[in-house]
């Protein structure tokens, strides 16, 4: 009888230690991916954008993502002359004007742009009624009525490349050209009736008299 | 009768009298609401009616600040008016916000202005915003914590086993109590391990096929665990700060590319930089799930003060967590998949507008790659012109098969050579 006693609290113990020994593996690092079979071919010495690593030099831990050397200037890059501030506001208005041509493909594109980087705020039509501009404070202008329906192509270019107000700056987003056709198309719905916008002047001035040319070449990669 | 026809009567006077009340107090009420809609209109964009300051300064107790009337009502109308008219106070603000003037309003009526100088004066008390409930921070502490189908098994085996020595426990001491009875010698217990012994020695052929069951079982099983090291399908790390793709891209329907613009133009989406939450998140401070909580860490990284709307403390980058890892060996460019093969996001990356946690939903394997590569066709190149004439030679080189093989797809232009993406 003795040996079958112990026999019973024997496996029993097993039974138990199997059960807590099961259970326990149950808990896992979220953040941990799985096996990696060979780590040095998915984590490399190589830098890959938007990584943290640790330098050599300091040790200290650093992103990936630096700023460019100073004074460097990006592949297609254009200088705006235009400052941030309200003299490049409204000499923007008065003397840039849109190097790309009203064509049919230019609006298309244009369309496509607004369609990623403005209609979450100023709406499908631009009456400011997207689906974010009813969560902000305030709801972006309509382009169609107010202050909004005769702005001049080069200011609407100068709030996208700076921001206005609530909105910031969309120049690391879209490039020049990228802007001038959002202009395009934000023109369009100034106009809802099809009209083509009147131009002010038929002159194309590149340079302003009055506006501020910054001292250090990237204005625009100012925040 | 008479009062049979009465009573309706009163009854029609009453819902009249009563229909009247609502009427004069719903058209009170728009007056009032002019004002505040004007205000949402016009100013909610630059100025707070409490005294934070957005772009202008908020507007608490503008009324004790600013001149006496009729100065805000000018101000509004025309500021640049004021500015030149040699004002004091307009001078004075002008200064303070280095020169940078307000727009004008010239396009609104004298009464809409009244309204919204009355409005600005006399602004509602502020509706306390609706703080996230529990119930909405629940599930996220809660992790599911299921139970592995194969511990269970080990321990129904486990069970039984035990039930089956303790059977043979009893079995062997009842027969032993029979024994006794009937005077005969105590039968020695033979332990279970000898039993097993005993058995396997009498059925060779069956112990072999269970045997090789087992073995078949086990590689199978290693096969496959061996098969998934290395595939990170349905990862999904927990980020320092709880984005919710749910929220932006798919309530709000934010394009993906409003936040990875990098997508059309280089090899990786990007993942957005904090001046891209500052576009939105500059003007919202409160997320329906999470509160001020989480939008409070994007202020921190940037380095903003939601309280003078300034980027005045210095500024530290979120480390995100990188969900989709290909290895360092496998040249993979977004660019040329999303721009010129014309693929959506969702191929990939799964329905990623419902994810309030982003996921790993593909396993990224090179044979996933291969699949894709044999059956998709490519749309960005028929009409572009940098590839006419490449597409115009595989036209021609692939005319004479059936019709559903003459689709040019991206194995057939080179797309599933090693070294179109190992080099």
């Amino acid at each position: 009888m003795n040996k079958n006693v112990i026999r019973i609290v024997s496996a029993m113990s097993l039974f138990s230690c199997m059960t807590i020994g099961f259970t326990s593996c149950q808990k896992h690092d979220e953040n941990s991916p799985g096996v990696e079979f060979m780590p040095d071919m998915y984590r490399s010495p190589s830098l890959e954008s938007n990584m943290a690593y640790t330098s050599l030099e300091t040790g200290e831990e650093k992103q990936a993502n630096m700023l460019p050397v100073k004074g460097a200037i990006a592949r297609g890059y254009m200088p705006y002359i235009y400052g941030n501030d309200t003299a490049g506001y409204s000499n923007a208005g008065k003397y840039l004007r849109n190097p790309l041509g009203r064509t049919e493909a230019n609006l298309k594109q244009g369309e496509e742009l607004y369609g990623k980087f403005c209609v979450h705020c100023h709406g499908a039509t631009g009456q400011g009624d997207g689906l974010v501009g009813g969560k902000l404070p305030g709801a972006p202008p309509s382009y169609s009525a107010g202050a909004l329906k005769t702005l001049p192509e080069g200011k609407i270019f100068h709030s996208i490349t700076y921001g206005k107000g609530l909105m910031g700056p969309h120049a690391p987003l879209m490039t020049q050209e990228e802007r001038w056709k959002v202009v395009l198309f934000v023109q369009k719905l100034q106009n809802p009736g099809g009209t083509a916008p009147a131009a002010e002047a038929n002159t194309v001035v590149p340079a302003a008299e009055g506006a501020a040319v910054p001292a250090e070449a990237p204005a625009e990669g100012k925040k | 009768m008479d009062t049979i026809l009465i009573k309706p009567q009163r009854r029609l006077l009453a819902a009249i009298s009563f229909l009247f009340l609502v009427l004069t107090s719903f058209n009170q009420a728009f007056a009032e609401a002019d004002g505040a809609k004007l205000f949402k209109q016009n100013c909610a964009v630059c100025h707070s009616l409490g005294d934070n300051k957005i772009t202008g300064p908020g507007l608490k107790g503008v009324a004790a600040r600013v001149p006496a009337d009729p100065w805000l009502f000018n101000w509004i109308k025309n500021n640049k008016e004021v500015i030149k008219s040699g004002d004091a106070y307009a001078k004075k603000i002008l200064a303070e916000y280095n020169g940078a003037d307000m727009s004008t309003f010239t396009h609104l009526t004298d009464d809409e202005i009244n309204a919204l100088v009355a409005f600005v004066k006399n602004p509602p008390v502020e509706v306390k915003t609706t703080t996230p409930t529990d119930e909405a921070k629940g599930p996220k502490g809660a992790t599911e914590e299921g139970v592995n189908p194969l511990a269970i098994l080990i321990g129904v085996i486990a069970f039984l086993i035990i039930i089956i020595g303790v059977l043979r426990g009893v079995t062997h001491s009842l027969k032993n109590i029979q024994n006794e009875k009937q005077g005969l010698p105590e039968e020695e217990a033979v332990g279970p391990w000898d039993e097993i012994k005993n058995w396997i020695v009498t059925h060779k052929t069956t112990t072999a096929v269970i045997i090789l069951i087992i073995l078949g079982g086990l590689l199978t099983e290693g096969w496959y665990a061996l098969k998934g090291i290395g595939v990170y399908e349905g990862y999904q790390p927990v980020q320092p700060i709880a984005f919710s793709h749910k929220i932006h891209a798919g309530d709000n329907a934010i394009n993906c590319q409003y936040c990875h613009s990098g997508v059309e133009k280089s090899k990786t989406a990007g993942i957005p930089s904090v001046n891209v939450c500052m576009n939105c998140h500059k003007g919202i401070s409160s997320g329906p799930t999470t509160g001020t909580e989480e939008i409070a860490k994007i202020y921190e990284a940037a380095g903003f003060d939601p309280k003078s709307g300034e980027y005045t403390k210095p500024q530290k980058p979120i480390q995100w967590i990188k969900v989709h890892n290909l290895q360092d060996f496998v040249y993979f460019s977004h660019q040329q998949h999303v721009k010129v093969g014309k693929q959506d996001c969702a191929n990939c990356h799964g329905d990623v507008k419902t994810m309030t946690v982003a996921k790993q939903v593909s396993p990224l394997t090179m044979g996933w790659c291969i699949d894709c590569h044999r059956k998709t066709e490519v749309p960005g190149m028929k009409d572009n012109p940098y590839y006419e004439s490449l597409h115009k030679k595989l036209a021609e080189k692939y005319k004479g098969l059936p019709k559903e093989e003459q689709v040019i797809t991206v194995a057939k232009m080179g797309g599933i050579d090693c070294g179109r993406c190992h080099y």
